[in-house]
C-alpha cells in the first residue's frame, strides 16, 4: 500500500526501503519526534524526496497531480497524536469532516460516529470545541475522524501515548477490530517508544536508523 | 551590493504579487466546490462575520458620513442648490466614499480575523492535517474567504451609499429646508452607468486583494505563533495600500 524505494533526504533518510503490504499490521520505530513527523509528511505526500520512490496504492506518487492524489489520501485515515482537530470546528463537524467533504451520502454518519465514539471510550460533548478538550479525548475523536472514512490503509501516530491502561485497552480492541474488519485493510503505527510493541501484534518491524530502516523480527 | 539587495526586493515583490494573482485564480477555478457541504459551511460562516454582523454599522457610518458632507456642501455651494449638492453627493459617495469606506472597515474587521486564523491554524499543524485527509485547503479554506469576503464588501458598499445619501438628503430636508425632488433630480441626471459600474468594479476589486492578501500573509506564517500579530499588521498595511493604488487606478481609467 505504500512502499519507499531507495528514499532519500537530506539528513533524514539514505536510501532506505520500506514496504507496508495489504492486510499487515508494520510498526515503525523512529528515535525523535522530528523524523516521526517528517515520516507520516513524507507517506501523505506534503514532504517530497530528494530522490529514491514512494509508491502510494501501486502508484508512484510524484507522477500523480495533486487533485489525484488527494484521491489517494482519502484512502488513508491518520490518527495524530495531538488529534489534528480544526480548532474552529466542534467535534462533531471535525469527525465528520473528510465523509462530509469527500462523500454526499453520509445518511448513517451520525450512528456510525457515535457507535465509534462509544466503543472507544469517548465521553466528553460533540457539539463543543476541541480546544478545552484533554489530549487524549482529541485523540480519540481523531480516531473516530479516521475510521469513518473506512480507509484501506490507517497510520496511527503515537496513538496509546498517555492513555490509562482502560481507554488504551478499548482502543486497542477497536483499533483490532477495525483492522480485521475490511480484508485487505493495513495499520501502520509509527512511534518513538518501543513500548508500542507491547500492545500490538505487528507483521513488520522497522527501525529508522541512520537513515534507514532495519527491519527485526 | 546595492544593486543586488534592490533585484532582490524586486524579484520577491514580483515572486509574492503572482502568488496573490494565482491564489485569487486558483479561487475562482474552484468556485464550484461550494456545492460541497463544508465549503458552503465556511463561506456563509464567512459572509456572516464579514458581511452580515458588520452591516448595521456600517449603516450607521454611512449615515453619519452623508450628513457631515452634505452639510460640508450646502454650506459651500448655498442653500438653494439642491439640485447641485445632488450631484456632488452621488460623485463623491458613490464614485470614491462607498467603496473607499466598505473596504476599510472589511480591512479593520476581517484582515486580522482571516489571517490570524490561518496562520494559527498553519503553525499547529491544522492545514497540514487537513492536507493529510485529502482536503484541499485552496477549496476549503481559501475559496470560500475570497468570494464571501469579496461579496461582502460589494454589499456593504451598496448600504453604506444607500445610508449615506438618505442620511444626507434627509437631513438637508430638515434643517436647511430643501426639497427632496431637488435632490433626486441632481442625482438622477448625474448617476449614469459610469458612476454605478466603478463603484462596482471597485468594491468587487478591494473585497478579492483584501481577501487574497489576508489569506497568504496568514498562510505564511510558520514555526512560532508569536509571528501571527506580524502578519496580521503586514496583511492590514498591505491591504490599505493596494485599496488606495487600485481606487487611483479605477478612478483613472472610469473618469479621466
Amino acid at each position: 500500500m505504500i512502499t519507499l524505494e531507495c528514499a532519500s533526504l537530506k539528513g533524514f533518510l539514505d536510501c532506505a526501503s520500506l514496504a507496508v503490504s495489504k492486510g499487515r499490521v508494520c510498526a515503525v520505530l523512529t528515535e525523535t519526534e522530528f523524523e516521526k513527523d517528517l515520516l507520516l509528511r513524507i507517506f501523505t505526500g506534503l514532504t517530497r524526496l530528494d530522490s529514491g520512490r514512494i509508491f502510494l496504492f501501486g502508484k508512484e506518487m510524484s507522477s500523480l497531480s495533486s487533485g489525484e492524489l488527494n484521491g489517494y489520501r482519502k484512502r488513508i485515515g491518520i490518527v495524530l497524536n495531538n488529534g489534528g482537530l480544526i480548532s474552529n470546528l466542534k467535534v462533531r463537524e471535525n469527525i465528520m469532516l473528510p465523509l462530509s467533504y469527500h462523500s454526499s451520502s453520509h445518511y448513517d454518519a451520525d450512528e456510525k460516529m457515535t457507535t465509534i465514539l462509544d466503543k472507544i471510550g469517548y465521553d466528553d460533548d460533540v457539539a463543543a470545541l476541541p480546544g478545552p478538550l484533554p489530549a487524549y479525548q482529541k485523540r480519540l475523536a481523531g480516531f473516530a475522524r479516521a475510521v469513518l472514512m473506512e480507509p484501506d490503509l490507517v497510520i496511527y501516530d503515537s496513538v496509546f501515548d498517555g492513555l490509562s491502561p482502560d481507554i488504551r485497552g478499548k482502543v486497542l480492541e477497536t483499533i483490532t477490530a477495525f483492522h480485521h474488519e475490511k480484508e485487505g485493510r493495513a495499520s501502520l503505527f509509527l512511534d518513538m517508544d518501543e513500548g508500542l510493541l507491547n500492545y500490538i501484534r505487528a507483521d513488520d518491524i522497522y527501525i529508522l536508523k541512520k537513515g534507514k530502516f532495519y527491519e527485526r523480527n | 551590493m546595492r544593486i543586488k539587495r534592490i533585484t532582490d526586493n524586486i524579484l520577491d515583490t514580483m515572486f509574492y504579487l503572482s502568488g496573490l494573482f494565482n491564489l485569487i485564480l486558483n479561487a475562482f477555478k474552484n468556485l464550484p466546490s461550494l456545492r460541497i457541504t463544508p465549503v458552503r459551511t465556511v463561506f456563509f460562516r464567512q459572509i456572516y462575520f464579514a458581511g452580515i454582523e458588520t452591516l448595521g454599522k456600517m449603516v450607521i457610518i454611512g449615515l453619519l458620513i452623508g450628513i457631515v458632507i452634505i452639510s460640508q456642501i450646502t454650506s459651500l455651494v448655498g442653500v438653494g442648490r439642491g439640485e447641485l449638492i445632488g450631484k456632488i453627493l452621488v460623485w463623491v459617495v458613490i464614485r470614491e466614499l462607498g467603496p473607499l469606506f466598505a473596504a476599510i472597515v472589511v480591512i479593520a474587521r476581517s484582515v486580522t480575523a482571516i489571517s490570524a486564523e490561518l496562520g494559527s491554524m498553519n503553525v499547529q499543524g491544522e492545514i497540514a492535517s487537513i492536507e493529510m485527509m485529502g482536503i484541499d485547503p485552496e477549496r476549503y479554506l481559501i475559496m470560500p474567504r475570497i468570494t464571501a469576503l469579496t461579496l461582502s464588501a460589494v454589499m456593504l458598499t451598496f448600504y453604506f451609499e444607500l445610508a449615506a445619501i438618505l442620511g444626507g438628503i434627509t437631513v438637508t430636508s430638515i434643517f436647511w429646508g430643501i426639497p427632496f425632488e431637488q435632490h433626486t433630480t441632481g442625482m438622477l441626471t448625474s448617476l449614469t452607468i459610469a458612476e454605478l459600474s466603478a463603484s462596482l468594479v471597485k468594491s468587487l476589486l478591494f473585497g478579492v486583494v483584501i481577501a487574497a492578501v489576508s489569506c497568504s500573509q496568514g498562510l505564511k506564517v510558520s514555526g512560532s505563533i508569536t509571528r501571527i500579530p506580524q502578519a496580521t499588521t503586514k496583511a492590514t498595511m498591505q491591504s490599505l495600500f493596494f485599496v488606495f493604488i487600485f481606487d487611483g487606478i479605477i478612478t483613472l481609467i472610469f473618469f479621466l
